[in-house]
This record gives structure tokens, C-alpha cells and sequence, in this order.
């Protein structure tokens, strides 16, 4: 009991931490909203004459008179009752709902090529392990090759050749925008034809860690002794393959996995910038951009609860499948 | 172990059946074309980078339309072109002889599109509400409003007010019947009611679209549907364009002069509006430092500069001529004074006249090659926004053709922010950017926000738009007299203008480069009425939402 105690307490420690950093660095860019947004707005033909900016700054303004330490404690106080702000890019839309419009198409495409990635990465990677030395390793090199190629570089290829000259897949995009987003299957057939070149270019370029890492593993586990007493024992080969040698080399990867579920919700950036898509990626981007501290302190809140969350996860779920993590400590 | 299996076998048949249901629906789907597929639907893309948040109120600085096209003012000012203003809510305006009452006739017989009557109670509302609303009320409207009787406004103010008439009547106009219990500066107004030529169909992050009122004063537009899509950046718009999915977006695309060649049924057309400068931080009195506060300095860069070679390198020959007066050529040709004798900038350098500008000051040429005055060397620093790759180039251009006059210029990237930061507290010596227009084809709006003394400040506090800091009592004097003439008297306004011009000239606290051009990238073939050098009607930018009002209801369908 006292090693789930212990875990919490330091998970507790590590989310203040990140709390309190999320609320510095913000501040710490230069610039203020209000200039950012008159800034954009001239860019656009508008009009900035004084008073527009005394209009604007009475609008947004407010937070910055107050001292520092009084900020921290409203925002510390506002994060426990779930009131993540208004947001300065969207006003006066909540951070909240900001962000709600947005990560379901994050997590949906994000975490499915995430999945496939790490389910086809890991079975192919067991599979080549299983048989090292042979024409299959020759799928190492190729699947690095992948995900050493620059992301973006890939993506705009990959882009390039299905989605423009050959046209087997929209350029831009969620979802044909004449459609009604909702649950009827016009619209999720468009989401996916939509997203399945984006998917393509996470799942294409991620593969490589995975495949790479369970093969490693799977070479190792098969020179344990047990691997040798099941050989000797009569087993066929594929049970073998299944149960013994592919069950003790997943754990690393399952651990792996369980943290890069943590980072979906951080979107993928470039894959947003890259096909349009809709997310989580370019809020941020937008945010950051537009000094939007209350929509940046959102993001990365959720962001750092994901990725603590799914580590606490895996911490906990360790010590239930592999007792000995509980027993050394 | 049994669970371990499963799970992974209902992951491998899921991926499969996605990737079944993905080649599906690509079958069926043709080509997926964003949705421009209807012929009456226009595709416009504003620029938006990332997913609309629904905002259709028109006072809000991060409203995503309605302005203009469901919102309309009681009239409509080209900025492209000095002309007279189109009457839209109103026919006819006119200033007292003192220009402390402005009188609007107003439009008869128009329906707001929810059925109600338009009249001069919707009017006086409208303005009471933005005085009554500091946090809107962006162009200071102090006076008070009377409606005199139905179709009659009166805008009544204490002092002269004839220049802001064009931001007045640029006002865009609500429904009382609605908006009285509205707080104007939070709500987002979902379902817009107003006197416009479209109303709003639908609302998706990724994409709305207006349809025509067909019961528009006016009479119905010919465009049916107006779908603003969001994509990722103008690179994506860009995108776009070459995959023939959106009809007209404002923004760079390569190989730009040769648009109709690369996608014949695209057309681009460029518009000179903005003059960009190299502002500098030029007031010492105020706290700036560094060698850009001698005027000489200044006046020595500008005739340093190659105008041809940075026009080819940096902007794709897009940019055109500028006058150093800064009233835009060739539209404002009209007010540039008699006694100013370049016209334009100069377009090649003038290496002995930058000599002899700073010898005279004092100045004298180091072993380096750079001059110096009393051990201090000549070197300058601009500020430039990292990734603004045309600025980039532009600033290396200047820099090495600086250096063959003796003046040594360095550049400094910094993110938009800091640029921006930077810039309003004073902390720069050079910055290259762009000066922006009034709300109408007037240098009278551009000197107010660029070279009032009001709008500067001190070295380390936050400026207004005046952020050279330049503070001149004579610019400042002729300005004030302007406030007291209405904008249609011509020969009254010309000796003040005069005034201004020969200052800014000999002072130059923003050195003029080259103008600017805004290009739109619009499709031609669906549609025929698009601005042009012909016909400039509006300011020809999408994001601009008056002038794409305008356009949209000049625009005619093709086939």
C-alpha cells in the first residue's frame, strides 16, 4: 500500500511543480495581448487610431494591474473550480470551450495512428525478432529511415504524391465542410477519408521506435533460459512465440506506449499545419502566438495532466503486472 | 494472457476496418474538394490560422465575420481610391459649417432580416450603446446622437469633428429590437439580424457560410453562397489555390506574376497600399539613442538605398513606388505639395548625395570605411520579425547597400512579440515595417497616427501608433488646424498639408522604402466583377470586411 502512497504523494509534488511553471513561463514572454491584437489588426487594414487602443485594452486588460503573487493565487484557486479563463485570441469565448472544440479531433486522430503505430510497430517488431538475421531485419532500416526523415518533410511528400498528383486523398482538412459534423455516416466516412493521409504520415513515421524496440527485446528475451525450456519442453513454435517470448518483451513497449498516449492531447503541430487539420496543435500555436495566457495556461494543463496521468498509470499498472517493481521498493 | 489477445486482435481488425472504410469512402467521394464543387458558392479564405471560434459581433476585435456583409454602415469609403462614399443605411450626410453637426439621411424602406423596419431609432441606439460601452467604443465617439425622425440622425459634438466622419459613418449599425438587452462587448451574437446582403447559414470551426438575403434592399446578390473556409496559414491557402478549392484569398503565392500562366482559371491582382518603412526611434529628447536620431542619418540611409534590386529580391517585384510625403501613389497624387520636389523615391542610390549629407553633420569617413562622429561609429541595428522572409531579405539588401555608403546596418530577428515589444517601448533603433491608411483615401488619417506627437511617448513607456517618437509643434499645429476643415475642402486643406510634408520630408523619422502591395489571388472563371485597375472599388483584400462586402455584392457568377 505504501508504494501506491508513495507514488501519489510524488505525483501531487510533480503536478504543483508543473502547475506553478505553467503559470511562469507564460509571463515570462515579452509583449502583452493588447499590443499583439492591434498589431494584427493593422496588419489586417484596420484602423488603429488611440482610442482603438484604449477600447481594446479596457476590453482584455484588467489581470496585469493586479501583483504577481495575487494572480498566482487566483489562478491557483480558479484551476481547482475548473475555471480555466477567458481566452484573449477567442473573446470572449471560455478556455474551456476553446479547447473542448478542439481536442476531440486531436485525440481521435492522434491517438488512433498512435495505437495502430504502436500495435503494428510491436507485432511486426516481435515478428522480426523472432527470426533475426534474416531478410526481415532489412525492415529495421527501412522504418528508421522513416522516422529519421524530418516530419514534415515526409508528410509534404507523402501529400505531394496521394493527395495531388495521384488525388486519392483531400489535400486539406477535417471533413468536406458542406457535411454536418455529427454521428451519421456521411460525415465519419468524409472524417476519414480526410484523416487517413494525415494518420498515414503519424503512423509511417512513428513505426520505426516500436518495431526497433520490441525487436531489440524480443532478440534478448529469446536467449533467456525459460525461452529454452519451452523449446525443450515440446511447444510448437508459435506458442512459443506468443506467450512466452512476445508477453515478456511487450513490457518496455506497453510502458512507452502508455506515455506517448500521455502526449496526444499535446496534438501533433505539424501535422496540423501541414494538411489543416483541426486540433489541439494549432491553438497552441496560436495561443503562444497571441500572448492568449489564460488559452496557453489551459493547453498545457491538459497537456500536463495527460502526461502525468498516463504515467501514474503506468507506475500503478507495474506494480500490478510485474511484481517485481513492488517488491524492490 | 487470453485479455493481452484479444485486445490486440480487436485493435488489428479495427485498423483494418478503418483502412477498408478510408478506401470506401475515397471511392465514392470524388476527389473531396473542400466543398467549392457548387457553382454559386464562393470559397474565400480570410487567412485564419486554425479553427474559428463563433463570433459575429461586429464591435468584437475577434468577430469572425458579419461586419459588412450582415452588418452594414450607413456608408461605405474606398480606401483604394479617393472617391465618393457608396450610400448604403444612408443617402445623403452632411457637416454644419462648423463640423460639430453631422446630418445623415437614412435609407427608406429597409428590413432588418428578421422582418422588423430599419429606422433612425436603430441608429441613434447604435451610437448611444457605443458611448455608453468604453470597451468598443474604438474610435472615441463622444458626441451625442438624435433621431430626428424616422429616416433624419443628428450627430451632435463640442469641438470640430469633421475627420472622423469617415470612421462614423463607417459604424456598423444593430437592431435595437434585438441588441438593447446585449452586452455588446461580451456576446458573440450567434444568430446575427442585420440590414446586410447575406445572412448566416451555418457555423462549423472549420468553415461558415453566409447565403444571399433575398430580401435585400438593394436586391438579392448574385453570389447565392459565401463559405469561409479556416486552413492552417497562407501557405495552405496557397495550397489551395493550386488545387483549385478556394476562389479567392488575400496572400502571397509563388511565382506570383505569373498566376494566370500556373492556374489558368486564377487571376492575382496587386494593390499598393501599404508603404513600408524603416522606422527609427529618431527623438532624442524622448530617450532614444543611437546614430538614426541625426536626421542626416536617416536622410543619408534613404539615398542609399537600391529600390530596384531590393523590390526584385525581397518583394518579386510586387512593390511599387512610394512618395517620400507618404500620401499614396498614385491614389493621393492629388495631395502632394507643389513644393516637394521628388515625387517618388529615388529608385537607384545615390551614393554622393548620402556623402555629402553626413559630411555636412559632421561626419567624417573611418579606415574601415564607415563613417564616425566623435568615436562613435556609424552602425545601425534594425529590427526585423523572424520568418517575415520578404522583411529578411530586405534588411540584408539594405544592409550591403548601406555598406557601400559608409553606414554599417545589422540585423536583429525577433519573434513577433518581442518585435512588437520592442517597437511600443522604444528599445530599437531601426524596425522595418509598414505604415497603414486611414479609413478613407485621405494622408490626413496616416500623419495623425504616425506623426502626432500625442500618439508617442517616452523611451521606456508603451507608445501609441507614433512609436519613432517623433514630435514636431509645427506638424502638430497644421493637424489640429485640419480637425477644423471638412475633408471635401481641398484648397483650404492644401498649405497645411504642405506644412506637414516639407517636416516629415527634411525630418523623416520613418524612411520610406518602397509601397507595399496586398495581392488577392481570385478565381476568374467562376466569377467575372473582381476590382480592377478600371474599376477600384474597394480596397481588394478579403479580410478586409467592408470592402469584401462591397465586392461580394459587385461579384456575378459564371455559366
Amino acid at each position: 500500500m505504501s508504494y501506491f502512497l508513495r507514488k501519489i504523494g510524488f505525483y501531487a509534488v510533480a503536478l504543483w511543480a508543473a502547475l506553478t511553471l505553467n503559470f511562469a513561463i507564460p509571463r515570462m514572454l515579452p509583449g502583452n495581448p493588447v499590443d499583439i491584437l492591434l498589431a494584427k489588426l493593422q496588419q489586417r487594414g484596420g484602423t488603429v487610431t488611440p482610442e482603438t487602443r484604449e477600447a481594446y485594452a479596457l476590453l482584455l486588460g484588467g489581470d496585469d494591474t493586479l501583483p504577481l503573487w495575487r494572480q498566482y493565487i487566483d489562478y491557483l484557486g480558479n484551476l481547482f473550480q475548473g475555471d480555466l479563463g477567458v481566452s484573449v485570441s477567442y473573446y470572449p469565448a471560455p478556455v474551456s470551450e476553446v479547447i473542448g472544440q478542439s481536442l476531440p479531433w486531436t485525440v481521435i486522430l492522434v491517438g488512433l495512428a498512435t495505437v495502430i503505430a504502436a500495435v503494428l510497430g510491436v507485432a511486426l517488431g516481435a515478428f522480426v525478432g523472432w527470426k533475426p538475421g534474416t531478410w526481415l531485419d532489412s525492415l529495421i532500416p527501412a522504418t528508421t529511415l522513416l522516422a529519421a526523415v524530418p516530419y514534415f518533410w515526409l508528410a509534404l511528400l507523402l501529400t505531394y504524391l496521394l493527395a495531388r498528383v495521384l488525388g486519392w486523398f483531400p489535400l486539406q482538412g477535417g471533413y468536406d465542410v458542406v457535411l454536418t459534423p455529427g454521428w451519421n455516416a456521411e460525415f465519419i466516412g468524409s472524417a476519414i477519408t480526410y484523416g487517413f493521409l494525415p494518420a498515414l504520415t503519424i503512423v509511417l513515421a512513428s513505426i520505426g521506435g516500436w518495431l526497433l524496440g520490441m525487436r531489440n527485446m524480443m532478440v534478448s528475451t529469446l536467449s533467456e533460459d525459460y525461452i529454452l525450456t519451452a523449446e525443450a519442453k515440446g511447444l510448437s513454435p508459435r506458442k512459443i512465440l506468443r506467450s512466452y517470448a512476445s508477453r515478456n518483451a511487450v513490457l518496455p513497449s506497453v510502458a512507452g506506449f502508455a506515455i506517448s498516449l500521455g502526449f496526444v492531447v499535446s496534438g501533433s503541430v505539424i501535422t496540423e499545419q501541414v494538411f489543416s487539420y483541426p486540433g489541439i496543435g494549432g491553438r497552441l500555436l496560436g495561443a503562444v502566438s497571441n500572448n492568449d495566457y489564460a488559452l496557453m495556461q489551459g493547453l498545457f494543463l491538459f497537456i500536463t495532466l495527460a502526461v502525468l496521468g498516463a504515467n501514474l498509470v503506468v507506475d500503478l499498472l507495474y506494480g500490478l503486472i510485474d511484481p517485481r517493481t513492488r517488491a524492490r521498493s | 494472457m487470453m485479455s493481452l489477445n484479444i485486445r490486440r486482435r480487436s485493435a488489428a481488425a479495427l485498423l483494418a476496418g478503418a483502412a477498408a472504410i478510408g478506401l470506401l469512402a475515397t471511392g465514392c467521394s470524388s476527389g473531396g474538394s473542400g466543398g467549392s464543387g457548387d457553382p454559386a458558392t464562393l470559397v474565400a479564405y480570410t487567412g485564419q490560422a486554425g479553427d474559428y471560434q463563433i463570433n459575429f459581433n461586429p464591435f468584437s476585435p475577434s468577430r469572425i465575420g458579419a461586419l459588412g456583409t450582415i452588418f452594414e454602415p450607413l456608408f461605405f469609403h474606398n480606401k483604394a481610391q479617393v472617391s465618393e462614399p457608396v450610400p448604403l443605411l444612408g443617402t445623403e450626410s452632411a457637416w454644419n459649417e462648423d463640423g460639430t453637426v453631422l446630418s445623415v439621411t437614412l435609407r427608406e424602406d429597409v428590413k432588418w432580416s428578421d422582418g422588423e423596419a430599419f429606422d433612425a431609432a436603430d441608429v441613434a441606439f447604435t451610437f448611444d450603446m457605443i458611448k455608453a460601452n468604453p470597451a468598443i467604443n474604438t474610435g472615441g465617439f463622444d458626441g451625442e446622437v438624435a433621431a430626428v425622425d424616422d429616416t433624419h440622425v443628428t450627430l451632435t459634438f463640442a469641438e470640430p469633428s469633421f475627420v472622423r466622419g469617415p470612421d462614423l459613418l463607417s459604424t456598423p449599425i444593430v437592431p435595437e429590437h434585438l441588441w438593447k438587452d446585449v452586452n455588446p462587448a461580451e456576446d458573440v451574437i450567434e444568430e446575427p439580424v442585420g440590414t446586410g446582403a447575406y445572412l448566416l447559414e451555418d457555423f462549423k470551426p472549420q468553415a461558415f457560410t453566409y447565403k444571399a438575403n433575398p430580401d435585400y434592399w438593394g436586391g438579392e446578390p448574385k453570389v447565392k453562397q459565401i463559405r469561409f473556409l479556416s486552413l492552417s496559414g497562407n501557405q495552405a491557402g496557397a495550397d489551395a489555390i493550386a488545387a483549385g478549392t478556394i476562389d479567392w484569398q488575400t496572400g502571397p503565392i509563388p511565382d506570383i506574376q505569373n498566376t494566370h500562366e500556373n492556374f489558368p482559371n486564377y487571376d492575382a491582382y496587386t494593390q499598393a497600399q501599404n508603404q513600408m518603412v524603416l522606422a527609427t526611434c529618431s527623438s532624442a529628447e524622448q530617450g532614444c539613442t543611437g546614430p538614426q536620431t541625426d536626421p542626416a542619418v536617416r536622410q543619408a540611409l534613404y539615398y542609399a538605398m537600391d529600390r530596384t534590386q531590393i523590390n526584385s529580391l525581397a518583394f518579386m517585384d510586387t512593390a511599387s513606388d512610394m512618395s517620400p510625403t507618404f500620401a499614396l501613389t498614385p491614389s493621393q497624387d492629388s495631395f502632394v505639395s507643389a513644393a516637394v520636389t521628388e515625387k517618388t523615391v529615388p529608385v537607384e542610390p545615390d551614393a554622393a548625395k548620402a556623402a555629402e549629407l553626413l559630411e555636412g553633420a559632421g561626419w567624417t569617413k573611418g579606415e574601415d570605411g564607415i563613417y564616425a562622429k566623435d568615436g562613435e561609429r556609424l552602425s545601425l541595428t534594425i529590427e526585423v520579425v523572424t520568418g517575415w522572409t520578404d522583411y529578411i531579405t530586405a534588411v540584408d539588401t539594405i544592409a550591403s547597400q548601406a555598406a557601400a555608403a559608409g553606414i554599417e546596418v545589422k540585423a536583429a530577428q525577433s519573434s513577433w512579440n518581442e518585435w512588437t515589444d520592442k517597437k511600443g517601448k522604444g528599445n530599437f533603433q531601426l524596425a522595418i515595417d509598414s505604415l497603414w491608411q486611414g479609413p478613407t483615401a485621405d494622408p490626413y488619417y496616416l500623419y495623425n497616427y504616425f506623426f502626432d506627437s500625442s500618439s508617442g511617448a517616452a523611451v521606456g513607456e508603451a507608445a501609441g501608433n507614433n512609436y519613432s517618437r517623433y514630435s514636431n509643434p509645427v506638424v502638430d499645429d497644421a493637424m489640429d488646424a485640419l480637425v477644423q476643415m471638412p475633408l471635401d475642402d481641398a484648397a483650404g486643406r492644401q498649405p497645411f498639408f504642405d506644412t506637414i510634408q516639407a517636416e516629415i520630408v527634411r525630418d523623416m523619422p520613418y524612411i520610406p522604402i518602397l509601397t507595399g502591395g496586398t495581392t488577392s489571388v481570385w478565381n476568374t472563371t467562376k466569377f467575372t466583377g473582381w476590382p480592377s485597375d478600371d474599376d477600384l472599388y474597394a480596397f481588394p483584400a478579403v479580410w478586409s470586411a467592408l470592402d469584401a462586402a462591397e465586392i461580394f455584392k459587385h461579384l456575378e457568377p459564371q455559366g
